[in-house]
């Protein structure tokens, strides 16, 4: 077993001055490419392991490590500032970040951003070095049944945050379902929407698919609010003395980024869940416990900071099962043990017998990359806050070209620029028409993994329901979601009633 | 004079152009090169190939860039290398099982075999049907037939369509009665298979990571020959199926590439093969045995396999048609 002098020299490793130049350098690489909405964590990652073959084996995983997280806090700048986030796990950022931004306080916003963004990682940070290797096991209690469960509950309790028109977001959400489906059949191996594409058959590329919804749409609406009015969508970066975050506005979000930051690091312990579905989570969770939940939405801060908390936590909280298991719990995750392969490491449970100093001297080097993250964040958000002062058609067209561009470094051909602009219509129309873009998006990602944790849960237990009462904590899920829906359906009836009332009044 | 000086220099230049030209047909590659990646980066293929790539880098003396395009298991890719007319200046590297002989025969791939040229195969995969640890039947595969007889709905979790395949063929053979279970890639089955939730699963080389371990035993080998990782579990042939459920990486070039092109190619491979770097990477890191096996002799094994395959589909009424 490693002893504490063993732990200090690793930390000392990681504060060595080398060690902190080269994780700079990879928190300042993955902070731009997250900035980029068409360049994602997992193209930066594989862009850069060759990169890291002729460095030493720490300095290469310390370099990925402050890569990964770089892009979670650069994909909020452009989703506070350009309403299209960077990565596909920011979109839950734009919700508040974008309102606030164009209110006239996109520094504010940004440093919310930046704040949660960081402290949700340390945290999560420090819990993956508290519980890894002793308690990794326990995300295997959590089986397809409890999978399938708590995806249910996720989907619903997300629908259920999204507010606005209820007919709207099932139509919304119908449509990710159905785009979801798309593929083989995990069964079967039948062929199900793919009208002959053999692109199609592992399913609508989520990367296309996103960027068109969420980036180029966005783009398209704000080139039509500026045909139409060319001074109304320029965010002013003026001297507003309410664009500051003061002491006492970042301590009211703190108990958000708390809760978020649990909720992160609970979805990203468990294997394949991921990002999105954390972000979300959290952001429901702040909206649905606030005092004021219709203020969401509208540049709440804790709409922000629930968002970023929980999208950072995720990541370091996905290496619990990597490191405790070795089961990558995150697509970046999967590609880190690729690095380490490389370099020689296998990642799993033997690490820590085989290469305890490696571990440490990682997380050191995790913890360093996330106070470098703040450094980067604040100096590099007033010169990306800057982006407002450039005029909206070169701001306009230099997104729509790197979206663009993404789609191709990342190999999906003409079929994904054709993908692309498909989705860029369709999330055009979602916007213009007021539908919700989350629960598309939100059942989009999680109808795959529903599917096949459902039916494994069905297959297993050869269909009996009395499997439940053996897997209490699928049950206490199942139970939530029908609470929840007994209490979404009870709220909207009140609210309906109401209404009424008033219109009888009137 | 001038006139004739004239016409022999500009004939002289015709030849020494003449020349170049016939030199450049032997000076392959004579642009940078691509070497493209069926899958999405990061998997065990593209850490290969990127390692591949430097050491072809400096055989042939021109870049080689790894480009991704992943889809449909391989498929995509080797879709669009059937139409490119770039004489062996773009490769790609790729599984031999399900994307190139079994997938034409189950699904409506627009490629077929014959459709391409295979240089080399380099590795060799080290698939298996795998258990965990503590499983009532232990770590061979005649208790667990025994177990499985004893206990119907016995599970086992299943990956592609080629291995729902060989089990539902192993169930006929032996008359069992499973449960089978889909999931996705071995960070779908590791979970399934640690936790005890499955009783045995296929993996695609996930418990090579677990050799050290023994949580994640071996009970079948899907290679022809024993795994590097596991020489005590039986092969699939070892346990009286006949399976050739081999699985290969090979570099794959369009039908239409020159021989001089392939020649050199092969030449630089089987260099590679040779090359510390990648030996290291493939056998020490991803544990899969580096094997050189020339044009000839790939091409016949992917076509006996492909037979094989055929006769297996055949047998057992073919994959689900889609309705």
């Amino acid at each position: 077993m490693i002893g504490f002098d063993a732990i200090l020299n690793s930390f000392a490793a990681a504060l060595h001055y080398e060690s902190i130049a080269i994780i700079l350098g990879g928190v300042l690489l993955g902070y731009i490419v997250g900035v980029i909405p068409g360049l994602n964590r997992a193209v930066a990652i594989a862009i850069a392991i060759p990169l890291t073959f002729y460095m030493s084996a720490y300095a290469a995983i310390a370099f990925l490590i402050g890569l990964s997280k770089g892009t979670a806090a650069g994909s909020a700048v452009s989703a506070i500032l350009l309403n299209t986030p960077g990565e596909p796990s920011s979109a839950a950022t734009c919700l508040d970040g974008y309102p606030m931004a164009s209110s006239g306080k996109p520094r504010k916003a940004l440093k919310v951003g930046l704040l949660a963004s960081v402290i949700g990682d340390l945290l999560a940070t420090l819990l993956l070095i508290a519980v890894a290797i002793p308690f990794a096991s326990v995300a295997l209690k959590f089986g397809p049944y409890e999978l399938a469960a708590i995806l249910i509950f996720a989907l619903v309790f997300i629908a259920g945050m999204a507010g606005g028109s209820f007919l709207k977001g099932l139509a919304a959400g119908g449509m990710g379902v159905i785009l979801g489906t798309v593929g083989l059949d995990p069964e079967t191996g039948a062929m199900r929407l793919t009208f002959g594409f053999a692109e199609l058959m592992e399913g609508v590329p989520i990367l296309p698919l996103v960027i068109g919804t969420l980036a180029l749409a966005e783009m398209f609406v704000q080139l039509d609010e500026y045909r139409r009015n060319k001074d109304a969508s320029v965010i002013k970066l003026g001297k507003n003395a309410d664009d500051d975050l003061s002491y006492q506005e970042f301590k009211g979000t703190l108990p958000t980024i708390f809760k978020s930051t649990g909720v992160g690091a609970f979805v990203g312990a468990l294997p394949g869940l991921g990002p999105s579905v954390g972000a979300f989570m959290a952001y429901g969770l702040a909206k649905r416990s606030a005092k004021d939940p219709d203020s969401f939405g509208k540049g709440n801060p804790n709409g922000i900071a629930a968002a970023e908390a929980s999208d950072n936590a995720v990541i370091p909280a996905s290496y619990i099962p990597l490191f405790g298991l070795g089961i990558p719990g995150s697509v970046s995750a999967a590609l880190l043990v690729g690095a380490f392969m490389i370099h020689g490491i296998q990642v799993g449970p033997l690490m820590l017998r085989d290469h305890p100093e490696m571990l440490f001297t990682l997380f050191s080097g995790m913890i360093v990359a996330s106070l470098l993250m703040l450094a980067v964040g604040w100096y590099g958000l007033r010169i990306f806050a800057r982006v407002t002062s450039v005029p909206p058609h070169i701001v306009i067209s230099v997104v729509i070209f790197l979206c663009l561009a993404g789609i191709q470094v990342q190999g999906y051909g003409t079929f994904g620029l054709v993908t692309v602009f498909v989705f860029a219509i369709f999330g055009y129309f979602l916007k213009k028409f007021d539908y919700s873009f989350v629960t598309f998006l939100v059942a989009f990602i999680v109808t795959p993994m529903l599917e096949m944790n459902l039916r494994q849960s069905v297959i297993l237990s050869g269909g009996e329901f009395s499997i439940l009462l053996e897997r209490p904590i699928a049950l206490a899920f199942v139970v939530f979601t029908v609470l929840m829906v007994l209490h979404l359906g009870w709220t909207s009836y009140r609210r309906w009633m109401q209404a009424r009332h008033k219109a009888k009044q009137v | 004079m001038k006139m004739k000086l004239l016409s022999t220099a500009v004939l002289s230049a015709a030849m020494a152009f003449g020349v170049a030209g016939q030199a450049q047909a032997n000076d392959f590659p004579s642009k940078p090169l691509t070497l493209v990646v069926g899958f999405g980066a990061g998997g065990s293929t593209d850490i290969q190939a990127r390692v591949l790539a430097n050491v072809l880098e400096e055989n042939l003396g021109q870049p080689v860039n790894v480009v991704n395009q992943p889809g449909a298991g391989g498929a995509v890719s080797l879709t669009r290398l059937m139409h490119n007319q770039d004489e062996g200046h773009t490769f790609v590297y790729a599984g031999t099982n399900g994307t190139l002989t079994f997938a034409p025969h189950a699904h409506d791939t627009e490629f077929s075999l014959d459709d391409f040229r295979y240089v080399a195969s380099i590795t060799t995969v080290q698939h298996a049907l795998v258990t965990g640890e503590n499983r009532p039947f232990g770590d061979s595969w005649e208790d667990l037939l025994d177990y499985a007889r004893e206990n119907p709905g016995t599970s086992y979790a299943t990956q592609h369509a080629l291995d729902r395949l060989v089990i539902e063929y192993i169930m006929e053979q032996e008359g069992l009665d499973l449960r089978i279970v889909p999931t996705s890639g071995g960070a779908g089955m590791a979970p399934l298979i640690l936790s005890g939730d499955v009783d045995f699963a296929y993996s695609g080389g996930t418990h090579s990571g677990y050799a050290d371990t023994g949580e994640m035993p071996v009970l079948l080998g899907m290679d022809g020959e024993r795994l590097f990782a596991f020489p005590d579990a039986p092969t699939v042939m070892e346990a009286g199926y006949d399976l050739d459920t081999s699985d290969f990486r090979v570099v794959v070039v369009p039908k239409n590439t020159p021989d001089a092109h392939v020649e050199r190619l092969a030449e630089a491979l089987e260099a590679a093969t040779q090359d510390e770097r990648f030996i290291e990477i493939t056998e020490e890191r991803i544990l899969m045995p580096v094997h050189f096996r020339g044009e000839e002799e790939a091409t016949e094994m992917l076509h006996a396999q492909s037979e094989n395959y055929r006769q297996l589909l055949e047998n057992m009424g073919g994959v689900p048609e889609d309705d």
